[in-house]
This record gives C-alpha cells, structure tokens and sequence, in this order.
C-alpha cells in the first residue's frame, strides 16, 4: 500500500489486489524517519482511476462476445496489468496519531509519501489494554482477534443497539445481559416479542443461570396488590398510561385515600368506592373506564399469596441476575401500565438504596415507554442509577438528544439511506463513516462506537450464543 | 525522407533485418528465438537505478509510437480520369486473417531507452472472430547499442538516448518491423486459400523493410493459395491538392481505383520495390476510402476477385474490414498497460522509479506547456 492523498481527515491509499484491506479495518501509516505514525480506519474502498482503464474495458466489453482467443505472454507481463486493473483506492479516516509507541490525539503530522510504511493495526489491543476485572467477550474483530471489554463500559453509560431486523440486535443485548450477569450485576429487560424468556438455558451453564433469570408475564406470574403499587405509582399508571384527565386523578387520589384510611385497599373495594363516590358524572365514568382497564389486566390481585414480591426479586437481582418482563402478545396498555409501574418499583427501590443500580435493556422502548420518561431515563434516573440500553430497528424512533448523550452506539446493518442519514447524524463519529461501514456489515457483525472502544469505532463478528431463540421471525413455508 | 535510406541499423553488433534471413531454428514459434533472445540480452543489461517511467495521462487514453512511412507524394492528375472498378461482393465462408504489431516506448532508464513490442492475429472462420496475441516483449535499448549504430549510421558524435531521438525510433521501428514481417509470415505459410490482410503497404526495400523477406512472405502466400492485402490508414499520396483517398469519396462501394502505375511511376527501380499493386478502395457506402496493396504476382483478376471475396465475407463497416480492426485494437497498448509494464521492469530489474525532471515546468511552472523534451 502507498499513500495517495490526504484532504481533511480523510487519506487516501493505493492498495494492490493482493493486499486485503475491507472497510472497518486499521492501519497505521508509519512515518519511519520522524517515528510518528496515523491511525487510520478504512471506510470505503473503490477501484482506483487509472489512465487508460476505461480503453481496457471498452476493449474487453467490445470483444469479449464478438471474439475469443488466447494469450502468449512469454514474461507473464499481464499478471502485472490485470493487478492494475484491479488496483483499488482506500479511502480511511485518521482515528488517532502514535508519537513514539505511544497513542495521542494530535493528528498534525503529514506523514512522507515515500518512506512511510502501512501496515495492519491490531486496534484491539489498544482497546484492550486495560486492566479486565470484569470480562465481556463481545466477538472477534475483523483480524479474529477476541474482543474483551470490561462490564465497566455499560456502568453509568446509555447504550443504543441499533440496526435493521435479522442482523443480530437482540442477540448482542443477550450476550451483554448474561455478561453482566456473569459479572453478578442486575439487569431488567423489557422484552416485547418474548426473545428473552429462554435465556437461562444458554449452555453451558443452564442450571447456573435459572436460578439468576426470571421471567415475568404481566397477568400471569406478574400480580401485584394495590397496596404494593402505592398511589404515587397508581397515578403515573392512570395519567401516563390510560390518559386520565388532572381532574379526575385528584378524585381517584381522594377515593384512594379513604380506602387507604379505613384499610380497605382492595379492587374490588375500589371498583365501589368509584361508584360511590359523590363527583360530577363524566369524572366518576372516566374513572370507571380506567379502572375496568386495570381490573381487567390481570395485573393486579386482592390476593396477597398471588402477588409478586418486587423487592424480593429486586434482592435476588442484586447478587446479579436478570429480570425478564415478558410482554409478548401484549396490548399496548397493558405494556404501558406494566412499564410504568416496574420504572415507578425500580425507583422507590434505587432511591432507598434497596438495589444499588440496575441495567436496562429496553427493546422497541418506543412502543409502551411514554414521552416523558426517554429524557428522565436518561437524566434522572441514569443518576439514580438506571442504566439503559435501547434496542431497536427504527432508530427515528429515538430522539437525536439521546443518541447525542449515548455512550456507547453498537450499530448494526442498516440499508435504508433515512435509517443511515438518522444514525450518522448523531453518532459520536462522522457521518460518512457511520454511513460507509454500516450499510455493508454482514449479519451478525456490528460497528461499536464510543467509550466500549475507547473512542476507535471497531467493527466485531459478535460472538453466537448458545440458546434457543425465541425471537425469530414465525414462517409459514417451512422450507 | 529516409524511406529511401539504405543504412544498416546494426543492435548489439547483430543485423536486426538479417535475423529474419538467416532463420531461428523454431520456425513455428509464435516469437522468434532471435526477437526473444535479443529482448533477454538487453534487458539484462539493465543495471538496477533509476526508471523515468513514460508518463501516461488520464486524458491519454491510448498511446501510439507508430511513425507513418509514406512519402508526400504527388501523382499525375490524369488519375482523375480513371474511372473505378465496380466490386460485386461476393457470397461465401472465405478464410480471413489479419495481422497486426505495436511498439511502444515504456520509459527511460539511466543507460537508455526501454519499450515492448506486441503481436495479434485475428482470423475469422465460419462467421466467428478468434485471435492470439503474442507478447508483450520488452527491450532495453542502450548507449552503447546508440554509439554502435551511430558509427554504423555514420554519425560523427554519439546521439543521446531519447525518446525522440531518430536513431532510437528507427531502432524501436526495425523491431517492430522485424516482429511483424515474422507473424505475417507465419499467417501466410500456415493459412490455406485464405484472405490475409497486412496493416500497411507491401513496398519494401529499405533496411528495415528488406525486399527479400516481404518477397518471401508472398511467394508463401501464393505457394497456399492465400491472398495478401494490405491496408494503409493514412497514406500521403497526394492529387491535385487532395489526397488519393479522396477520389472516391462521390463513388458507389465498394469499388476500387487503381494507381498503381501512376505510383510505380514515381519511384526509381531501387533500392524500392512495390510488391503490391497499389489500388484506392471503398469496401463500404459512406466508408472511407483507403491505400490497398495487394501482391503484385497475383492476377488482376484475382485481385479484384479476392475484394469481392473480402467485401462479402468479412464486415467492413466505415470501410476498413473488421477482422483487420480487431488486430490493431487488440494489439495497441494501452496507458494501463503501460503502466503493468513499468511495473512488471520495476519489480523484476530492481529500478527504482524516479519522477521525470521536466525542463519546461521546472523553468516555466504552469506556463510550461507544449511537448515535453528529456
């Protein structure tokens, strides 16, 4: 490889066929003689412009089905001229300088064009070489060396999974959940196609993890008493998820309070007391309608033995393990009501420091999570020690505020240029990288940006796992 | 005016026309012993150092050496008052082939000059194209081969080696000739009742053209009952102000025009000879029109029967047959494959390539235009 150009951050390589370089790879432009070097990552390889290429192709294409014949090349002279012909441009952008073995920011130097050396980087060992207490094995990198990050970088961090279907979103935020819980750290997962709920029978350890994972059906194994809930965490679930008017909820707060008074703190008592109530009538029918909403959920019992013990489970997770809240087959109110009420426990438990913090892993979050909570997740409770992880395939779904404060970006194939134009934007690096790298990763290898790879975007085969999905798509055909 | 020149252009201390006489030894190999053998003693020569590659430009997108040896030459006007010969394009699956050479200068190396020969033949059989192209072959003409041949010329000083240096391009030219006298030569002993078309004309006689060889060539021919045309892209033949080509320019195709005595007419009886007799033909409607020569020893007949043979055999669009289009394209060089070539000297000569110092830039920066001397 010799260097060709440099415009901005962008250089420019000449890279013959017999030197392999594809996009996402590193490499470092070493100037031997002022010991300085670039590193840079290729984002896009072309075939370079060569004088008279388009003569030679003309000619092939001319002759190729008018005529056929042979060649004597008694010095083997057209290895060297089809070599050219296939002679690429590698278009990189610098990452980072080394100034004397060591790593700096400072990109100043131009690097000679004569005595400058290019070779392969191994990025990973600089993304590596710090101390790992706490061991994630992610995948390989693209020179099938193992990339290992510390459970660290998801700690206090926002993380977006993003990428069209089918290209492994889901799978990655398993394989963070199991190392997270390999790691003994809590973790919450908000699983609305029912992907999860096989994830304690990953191998190799399947009777290590069933007692650390445990899955939730709201109606099903998911039941809560009123008194559990609280009124503060009634209300959220009453404005936020079924839309009840300020009005009314000052007369449900009033209604809840009596019932409270007198201890009778049951659904079946609330559903009377509503009716009972002295309100104007369109306050009492706005109630009733929510509250046949919630009687009707399942969510809720007046039987203390059926009620799901939160802060029990909270307990268990703490020693690391993962809640999986199965909302599969779901309806919208039910995923709302059953979010709302999870955020509002998690809170009351983080604030009395009950659960020292939890990781979040919210897939299509924009489907039950409700406007006000996507900047309190990423404010508030990321100070009170939520941690969240967005997973989806509709990345305009998240607003560019949140991917701007995201730590971590692990972006996978998107091929819809308003998907890519969404995510380059607000990415921590260039559109154009993001753009270039992303719309040609093969299934199952994503581009992670940010803190996870200290700041060197670094494309990685993310590692199989070995569980029965649950999140795949159903087909009729069978073959 | 050295189309009449007689003086022997000697290369390493070896006759490059004589080669062709005195035989390789592999008369069926598809490049002389002689040419290869030669091509392995020069570039041996080359001793490492620095390589001025032959810059090729973007813009440039073929590249040509070849130098056009007609003379300016006037014809008698009473040729206007020749009327052509109707041409009936005759129906059949007559054989075609067609010949063609390029020579082209790679680049400069410290002691000299080094370029590359290429041969192609096209046939046509049963309506389908094939061709085999034979090369590149690459030679390194040096100083010492100049001081050679600049004694032998007769030159009092030493000539530099350069790309526009005569001496070298005569050198590069007699090679090529050389190259291209031995593939036609092997077309027409080994092709049977075949149409065989050269690329240019069948005058020789001169040093580089020797009339002994191109003679032996068509006696062969004949010997397989082949027929040679040979066809000139640009010819210098002149009428009235207007070039020969143009006289058939309002006339039906495809039609010939012969001028061959008024040509014959011009030249001495030596050393020159035409081989060929010398026609004007339009093969096609709104084609141009081109110099044919076509071997002398075969009957008029036979010569106007071997045109209708041609025109209704081979396509001949814009005039020019089809078979002989695909041997020129295929053989010429392109800038690509200029630059495989520099490459391929590079890495298997250890040169080192070096940027070419231009005397105009360096004087002149952007204002440094016209041809570039080194």
């Amino acid at each position: 490889m010799r260097l060709y150009k440099k415009e901005g951050d962008v250089i420019q390589l000449i890279c013959f066929p017999d030197e392999l370089v594809e996009k996402g790879d590193y490499l470092i432009i070493e100037d031997q003689k002022a010991k300085k070097g670039l590193i840079v990552q290729v984002i896009d390889t072309q075939f370079a412009n060569i004088p008279g290429i388009l003569e030679d192709i003309l000619r092939d294409v001319m002759t190729e089905e008018s005529i056929h014949g042979e060649d004597y090349d008694p010095f083997h002279v057209s290895s060297q001229i089809t070599v050219l012909k296939d002679t690429r441009l590698v278009v990189c952008k610098i990452r980072g300088a080394m100034n004397n073995g060591h790593i700096c920011s400072s990109v100043s130097h131009l690097p000679s064009r004569i005595s400058s050396k290019i070779t392969r980087f191994p990025i990973e060992t600089i993304v590596e070489n710090c101390l790992k207490s706490r061991p994630i094995q992610l995948g390989t990198t693209k020179s099938h060396a193992e990339l290992t990050v510390d459970a660290k970088i998801l700690d206090g961090r926002l993380n977006i999974i993003t990428g069209k279907k089918g290209t492994g979103k889901s799978h990655l935020s398993k394989l963070l959940v199991l190392g997270l819980i390999d790691n003994r750290a809590p973790c919450i997962v908000f699983d609305v196609n029912g992907e999860y709920v096989n994830l304690s029978k990953t191998k190799p350890n399947p009777s290590k993890l069933q007692r650390r994972v445990i899955v939730l059906t709201p109606g099903v194994n998911m039941k809560l008493t009123l008194s559990q809930v609280g009124l503060r965490t009634m209300l959220g679930v009453l404005l936020f998820a079924l839309d009840l008017p300020g009005n009314s909820a000052r007369v449900f707060s009033g209604i809840w309070r009596q019932l409270q008074e007198r201890n009778e703190l049951t659904l079946s008592s609330l559903g009377t007391a509503i009716q009972r109530w002295d309100c104007h009538e369109s306050v009492r029918d706005a109630i009733i309608s929510r509250y046949n909403t919630i009687a009707e959920s399942g969510i809720f019992t007046d039987d203390q033995s059926e009620a799901t013990d939160l802060e029990r489970i909270a307990g268990e997770l703490s020693q690391g393990g993962a809640l999986i809240m199965n909302m599969k087959n779901q309806f919208s109110t039910i995923r709302r009501m059953t979010v709302e009420i999870l955020l509002s426990k998690l809170t009351d438990l983080l604030m009395s420091w009950k659960l020292r913090a939890i990781f979040l892993f919210a897939e299509e979050a924009h489907l039950y999570l409700r406007e006000t909570y996507w900047e309190d997740i990423i404010t508030r409770m990321r100070h009170i020690g939520i941690f969240t992880t967005f997973i989806t395939n509709q990345p305009d779904t998240i607003r560019d505020n949140i991917y701007r404060q995201a730590d971590n970006i692990f972006l996978f194939n998107f091929a819809n240029e308003n998907d890519l134009e969404t995510v380059s934007k607000v990415a921590k690096i260039d559109g154009e990288s993001v753009k270039l790298i992303a719309r040609d990763l093969p299934p199952h290898h994503c581009l992670i940006i940010g803190e996870a790879v200290k700041n060197f975007p670094i494309v990685v085969n993310v590692h199989p796992l070995n569980v029965e999905t649950m999140g795949e798509t159903r087909f009729f055909f069978k073959d | 005016m050295w189309i009449h020149s007689t003086e022997a252009i000697l290369y390493e201390h070896s006759n490059i026309s004589s080669l062709l006489l005195r035989g390789s030894g592999s008369e069926e190999a598809l490049l002389p012993d002689f040419l290869m053998k030669l091509s392995h003693r020069s570039m041996r020569t080359i001793r490492g150092g620095r390589f001025k590659p032959r810059e090729v430009s973007l813009f440039e997108l073929s590249l040509e050496d070849e130098t056009h040896q007609d003379l300016p030459l006037m014809l008698g006007e009473e040729l206007l008052q020749c009327k052509p010969i109707r041409i009936e394009p005759a129906e059949g699956k007559a054989p075609v082939v067609a010949v063609d050479v390029s020579s082209m200068k790679i680049g400069d190396t410290d002691d000299g000059v080094l370029c590359a020969l290429r041969a192609v033949i096209v046939w046509k059989i049963n309506g389908a194209y094939m061709y085999l192209r034979c090369g590149p072959i690459m030679f390194h003409i040096t100083d010492y081969g100049h001081e050679q041949m600049s004694k032998h010329l007769g030159f009092k000083e030493s000539l530099p080696p350069s790309m526009f240096s005569s001496v070298t391009m005569r050198i590069l030219g007699r090679l090529r000739n050389t190259l291209e006298r031995w593939t036609q030569r092997l077309v027409c002993t080994s092709s049977k009742d075949t149409l065989i078309l050269f690329d240019g004309s069948l005058t020789a006689g001169t040093p580089d053209n020797p009339v002994k060889y191109v003679d032996s060539i068509l006696d062969s021919a004949r010997e397989n009952g082949n027929v040679v045309l040979a066809f000139s892209k640009a010819t210098k033949l002149a009428i009235a102000g207007q070039r020969v080509t143009n006289l058939l320019d309002q006339m039906p195709a495809p039609c010939l025009l012969d001028i061959d005595h008024q040509i014959g007419a011009q030249f001495p009886p030596n050393p020159v000879k035409l081989l060929g007799r010398v026609y004007v033909a339009k093969l096609s409607f709104a084609g141009f029109a081109f110099r044919l020569d076509i071997d002398r020893q075969v009957p008029i007949d036979g010569a106007i029967d071997a045109v209708s043979k041609l025109s209704g055999c081979d396509l001949v669009e814009q005039g020019y047959p089809e078979t002989l289009r695909l041997a020129h394209i295929l053989s010429t060089f392109t800038a690509n494959e200029v630059i495989g070539i520099q490459r391929f000297i590079a890495r298997n000569h250890g040169l080192r390539i070096t940027s070419q110092l231009s005397l105009r830039k360096s004087l002149f920066g952007p204002f440094g235009t016209g041809r570039e001397s080194t």
